[in-house]
């Protein structure tokens, strides 16, 4: 099995949106979902478009891993599509009407804007966990809950669970391998049969894991120990997070994008007499 | 007084019914700067000792002191962790973070030392066990031996005066075991660390300046190694056994053989050379 699960989807590359801040990163991904959710115009999907084709140039990464991602909510968009056609309400302009079902331009153009809303929504959230390493989307996380800290939230300490987590996914998933190949040496058969059996041929390899992670907590718990960790509340930091011109160029560049959006949302209703869709 | 002090030292487990696992009425001095092996067959009292020497177990009777704290002391416990740094066996589950260096940084993180001083610490500490290539990487593709390495480094960053590698080597190959011990009597000579060394594989104690032997949760024997595998039948019953080269003189002398108390391979040849 590969090692690589442990950088999840994280492409390497040496590029503007990698070098960018992880706070800044993810600060500027809540302020795209809420970009995309103002959207009111199917109009300022261009901008949306646009933006999101300059990220993903400034990324380095490969178009085809970006589309990977919608790949896998295809399924979901086109049902929402389906379902926004059908039972979409209040349309005037009927293009196919039979017996109770009634398809109208207005459903149409819904339903465009919902599938692009997710398509997009996925495509710059995925942009952001290809782009930088888990480990720094966790300094990221704990440094902007650190306000959390005020009212006695442990935000270190779920961001060394969330770091441990991420260290042991490999090891566990090379336990996995050994212990069904011990298994195996033993004459158990994982491919074979129904569900319902191979599910249960997965016993013997669940439980030894199961306890050989109990194990290795116990002495990761006395490791922690004998590196005293809790020692101080004033913890100091080894790998400091610097906001850069980089993410200042994101700031200027998302803010110009939502302007544009609130724009196009307050003017293009006087100017073409309709608008389509919410 | 010595750096580590044991002073009539119990310690039961009271859940443990079949193996007494514990320490009992020991007392000990570890000199400053010393390179002490600790041996003993499972269940011996061997990391009964070591958990006791940083706190992790209190004594029931009798008092431990580092440097002169109590470990008992309980707002003093981080001053004797830090002093005493304590290395395990499996070197996978003594890692917290992803990077080599963060994981360093680690400890001194918790000490709330400044960001200058540990990176200085990190680039000592990495220089120490020599795997400064190896900053930025990851732990995943290291042998064991470099691991168990790493682990000694991100010990080293909190700058203990003493190191304790609680059977650091059992879970190593030869050459795994090697480096560590490599590693652990370079520290010892050249930063004058005290190093208490916990094994069962003989061959570790022989360059030793003082062996210890544990059996039951006591000291079964205690002296320089040439004196303490100079008593097989003391290390027999402890239930362990002497380096080869010992067993092998040993084995010839009672054949009639004139051959000297030897520990290393080289001296046998060197003794098995010289009979006529």
């Amino acid at each position: 099995m590969s090692r690589d699960i442990t950088f999840g989807q994280f492409y390497p590359a040496n590029s503007f949106v990698h070098k960018m801040d992880p706070r800044a990163k993810l600060v500027l991904v809540i302020a795209y979902i809420v970009a995309v959710f103002l959207v009111k115009s199917l109009y300022s999907y261009i901008a949306i478009a646009v933006f999101l084709i300059a990220a993903v140039l400034g990324s380095r990464v490969p178009v085809k891993s970006v589309l990977k991602s919608v790949r896998g909510i295809l399924v979901i968009v086109i049902l929402t599509a389906i379902l926004n056609i059908f039972f979409f309400s209040g349309g005037e302009r009927v293009l196919f009407s039979w017996w109770k079902i009634k398809i109208t331009v207005e459903a149409l153009l819904f339903a465009l804007h919902m599938a692009l809303r997710l398509i997009f929504l996925v495509i710059g959230t995925t942009l952001l966990t290809l782009t930088t390493t888990p480990m720094n989307l966790t300094d990221g996380m704990e440094s902007l809950m650190s306000p959390l800290k005020l009212i006695k939230v442990p935000v270190h300490d779920l961001a060394i669970i969330m770091s441990i987590a991420l260290r042991f996914i490999p090891i566990l998933i090379e336990e996995v391998d050994k212990i069904m190949l011990a298994q195996k040496a033993r004459g158990a058969d994982f491919e074979s049969g129904g569900l319902i059996k191979r599910a249960k041929a997965l016993l013997p390899v669940l439980i030894p894991l199961f306890i050989s992670a109990f194990r290795r907590a116990d002495e990761l718990a006395l490791a922690l120990d004998a590196r005293c960790y809790n020692a101080t509340p004033k913890r100091t930091k080894y790998k400091v997070l610097k906001l850069g011109w980089r993410d200042a160029v994101g700031v200027i560049i998302l803010a110009i994008l939502i302007a544009a959006i609130a724009a196009v949302n307050a003017s293009f209703w006087g100017l073409f007499g309709f608008s389509f869709g919410v | 007084m010595g750096i580590i002090e044991l002073k009539n030292v119990s310690f039961d487990y009271e859940s443990d019914n079949t193996l007494s696992r514990g320490v009992k009425n020991l007392s000990l001095t570890i000199e400053k700067g010393s390179f002490v092996v600790l041996l003993g067959h499972n269940g011996s009292g061997k990391s009964t000792l070591a958990k006791l020497l940083n706190g992790f177990l209190l004594p029931g009777e009798g008092d431990v002191f580092i440097n002169g704290i109590n470990t008992k002391e309980k707002e003093r416990i981080f001053e004797i962790r830090t002093k005493v740094g304590l290395v395990f066996q499996n070197p996978d589950n003594q890692m917290v973070a992803s990077i080599i260096e963060d994981d360093l940084a680690f400890g001194p993180e918790n000490l709330g030392v400044p960001r200058d001083e540990i990176i200085k610490r990190v680039d000592w500490a990495l220089d120490a066990v020599k795997m400064s290539e190896y900053r930025s990487g990851t732990p995943y593709k290291l042998s064991g031996g470099q691991k168990q390495r790493i682990a000694i480094a991100a010990i080293l960053a909190m700058l203990p005066e003493i190191l304790i590698l609680d059977e650091a080597t059992a879970m190593l190959d030869p050459r795994g075991r090697a480096e560590v011990m490599e590693t652990a009597k370079r520290l010892n000579k050249e930063n004058k660390m005290t190093v208490i060394h916990i094994t069962h594989y003989m061959d570790e104690a022989i360059d030793a300046d003082e062996v210890i032997v544990l059996n039951d949760g006591e000291i079964a024997i205690q002296g320089s190694p040439e004196f303490v595998f100079g008593h097989p039948e003391i290390i027999k019953e402890a239930g362990l056994e002497l380096p080869t080269a010992t067993k092998v003189a040993g084995l010839l002398r009672e054949k009639g053989f004139d051959i000297p108390l030897v520990l290393r391979d080289e001296e046998l040849a060197e003794a098995v050379c010289q009979l006529r």
